[in-house]
C-alpha cells in the first residue's frame, strides 16, 4: 500500500503482492529463525565460531530484508532539506 | 526418511578367509609389540615416564588434567572396573532376579515384534541411546576372553568361548559356552557426553569414554536381569566376548566409519557399544544407510586431526590390515593401533580427538545439524561442501578444559 497526498488530493495506491514475494518473504523468515536458533545453540554449545557466523549472518540478512521491505513499501530517504527526494 | 533401512551393511563384507577375532586388542598386543619395536625394558621405561609426566601435570594443574579432572575420570570408571565378564554385574546367570517360576507364572510370551518393542522400551529406561535387535553371527565372538584372574593358576591362559547345545550359559576355568539357542543379540548404544568429548585428548575427555563405559555396565546388566526375569536366558557384555560392531551395524544402529568405529546418524561416533546375547524371541532389525561411506570416502577429516596419524587417508575402504590388531577378512578403514594406542601413552588419556573431530558428532541443540545430515544423505554431492563449512565454522576444535567446571551438566552426563 502507498500513500501519497499531492494538490489536496489523497491517493492510495493498493497493490496486490505477487506470489514470488511471499515465498520468499517465507524463505527469509525461515532463514531467520534457523540463524538465530543456530546462534543460541551454538553459543551454548561453546562453539562460538560457529555462534558467531550465525550471528553476523541472521544480522545481514534481517538488514537486507529491512530495506527490501522499506523499498517494496516506497520509502524514500529524506534528502538534507528534510523532505523526501 | 533419509536413514534407509538395507538389505546388507554399506560396509564390513566379509571373505571366505574371515575367522573368530582371538580377542587379543591392542591392550593386549602392546607391551610385546613395544618391546618387539624398540628393545626390552622399553614398555616398561615409556610406563615409568608416563606416571612421572602425569604427577606433574597433576601437580602444577595442566588444563584438563588437574586432580579434580583426572578423578572425574577416574570415578566414572568405578562401576565399569567392577564389572568382569561372566561374573558380577556382567554374570551369565541370574544375579538376583525372581524367575516366572518363583513368581508362580509362566514365562512372558509375545508376538516377536511386541517382544522386540518391549525389550528396547526397557534398554531405553535403563539408559541405552539407540537399541536394535541383530541376529547371532557367531563370527563376530572372540574364540577366546583373557583369563579374568591373573593370579589364577591358569597361568593366563585364555579362554576358550565355545558354543554348545546347552540351556544355560556356562562360565568355568577353562572355557565360557554360549548356549546355540541364543539367536538374538540386542545391540545397544550408550551416548557420550559431549561436553566432555570436546575437551579430549585430555583426562576430562577421558571421562567422557569412563562414563560410557559405566553406563553400559548398568544397562546391559540391569537389561540382562530383566530378561532372565521374562523367563529367558541372557548374556551381558561390554567390550568383552565378542565385536560390538558388527552386531550394531547389523541391528541398524549405525554404518562402519573411516574411523573404524561405528557412526550413527543420530550421535556420530560418540556412542560406547555394548549388547546382550539371549533366547528371547524378537524381530530382526535391518542395516542402515545414511550415506555415511561415500561422505567418508571425501571428508577425512578425522585422519586429519588424529594426533598419531593412525587413522587411513585411503579413498576408499579395503582389505588390507595394518596389523595383528586387526581382524582380516572383512572390508574396512583399518587403523593403524599401535601409533594410536603409543600417542594415548604419551598424553596420559584414551585421546578420543576423532571421535569429536567427526562432523556427524554434534551437540544435539542445534536444529540445523539435523538437516545438514538429512542432506548429506539424500544428495552425496553436497558432502564436500559440508566438510568444509564444518571447518570454516570452527567444528571439532578443542574446548576449553578450564571451562567445564563452569558449566552446568546435564543430569548423568548426556550432554
Amino acid at each position: 500500500m502507498t500513500m501519497m497526498y499531492e494538490g489536496g488530493t489523497l491517493t492510495i495506491i493498493t497493490r496486490k503482492r505477487p506470489w514470488w514475494q511471499w515465498v520468499l518473504a517465507f524463505a527469509w523468515l525461515l532463514s531467520e529463525v534457523l540463524l538465530l536458533q543456530t546462534a543460541l545453540a551454538s553459543m551454548k554449545e561453546e562453539e562460538y565460531r560457529a555462534g558467531s557466523i550465525c550471528w553476523i549472518a541472521l544480522i545481514i540478512l534481517a538488514t537486507a530484508g529491512v530495506i527490501a521491505w522499506l523499498r517494496q513499501r516506497g520509502f524514500r530517504w529524506p534528502d538534507e532539506s528534510g523532505r523526501e527526494h | 526418511m533419509w536413514i534407509k533401512a538395507v538389505s546388507q551393511p554399506t560396509l564390513g563384507k566379509m571373505t571366505s578367509d574371515y575367522k573368530r577375532f582371538s580377542g587379543n586388542d591392542m591392550f593386549a598386543l602392546y607391551p610385546q609389540l613395544k618391546t618387539q619395536r624398540e628393545g626390552a625394558g622399553s614398555f616398561e621405561a615409556e610406563q615409568t615416564s608416563s606416571a612421572k609426566r602425569l604427577a606433574v601435570w597433576i601437580r602444577e594443574r595442566k588444563p584438563g588434567y588437574s586432580l579434580p579432572d583426572y578423578q572425574l575420570s577416574a570415578g566414572a570408571w568405578t562401576l565399569m572396573h567392577s564389572a568382569k565378564p561372566g561374573m558380577g554385574l556382567l554374570s551369565w546367570t541370574r544375579v538376583s532376579i525372581s524367575t516366572p517360576a518363583e513368581l508362580e507364572t509362566h514365562p512372558y510370551t509375545a508376538s516377536p515384534e511386541e517382544m522386540a518393542s518391549t525389550v528396547k522400551t526397557a534398554a531405553r529406561l535403563y539408559g541405552a541411546g539407540l537399541v536394535g535387535i541383530a541376529p547371532m553371527n557367531e563370527a563376530y565372538v572372540n574364540c577366546q576372553a583373557p583369563q579374568p584372574d591373573p593370579q589364577s593358576k591358569q597361568d593366563r591362559q585364555p579362554i576358550d568361548i565355545v558354543f554348545e547345545d546347552v540351556d544355560v550359559p556356562l562360565v568355568t576355568a577353562t572355557k565360557r559356552v554360549i548356549p546355540k539357542k541364543m539367536k538374538w543379540v540386542v545391540a545397544i548404544a550408550i551416548p557420550m557426553d559431549i561436553d566432555l568429548l570436546s575437551r579430549a585428548p585430555t583426562s576430562l575427555g577421558d571421562a567422557a569414554t569412563a562414563l560410557g563405559y559405566s553406563h553400559s555396565a548398568f544397562v546391559v546388566s540391569s537389561l540382562a536381569e530383566f530378561i532372565r526375569g521374562l523367563g529367558y536366558q541372557a548374556i551381558p557384555s561390554v567390550n568383552d566376548t565378542a565385536q560390538s560392531i558388527p552386531f550394531a551395524i547389523d541391528a541398524g544402529i549405525g554404518e562402519l566409519s573411516r574411523l573404524n568405529k561405528l557412526v550413527t546418524p543420530e550421535y556420530g561416533p560418540a556412542v560406547r557399544l555394548c549388547k546382550v546375547f539371549t533366547d528371547l524371541p524378537m524381530a530382526y532389525d535391518k542395516p542402515i544407510d545414511f550415506g555415511l561411506v561415500e561422505f567418508c570416502k571425501k571428508c577425512k577429516k578425522c585422519a586429519e586431526a588424529c594426533p598419531s596419524r593412525a587413522l587411513s587417508f585411503d579413498d576408499a575402504p579395503s582389505f588390507k590390515t595394518r596389523g595383528p590388531w586387526n581382524n582380516p577378512g572383512h572390508e574396512a578403514w583399518f587403523e593403524d593401533s599401535y601409533k594410536c594406542f603409543e600417542y594415548w601413552q604419551r598424553v596420559n588419556s584414551g585421546c578420543g580427538v576423532c571421535v569429536a573431530s567427526c562432523p556427524y558428532t554434534k551437540g544435539a541443540q542445534a536444529w540445523i545439524h539435523e538437516a545438514v545430515k538429512a542432506t548429506a544423505s539424500i544428495a552425496p554431492t553436497t558432502d564436500g561442501v559440508f566438510r568444509v563449512m564444518d571447518n570454516a565454522f570452527g567444528y571439532g576444535k578443542q574446548h576449553d578444559p578450564e571451562k567445564w567446571w563452569t558449566n552446568d551438566p546435564p543430569s548423568g552426563g548426556r550432554g
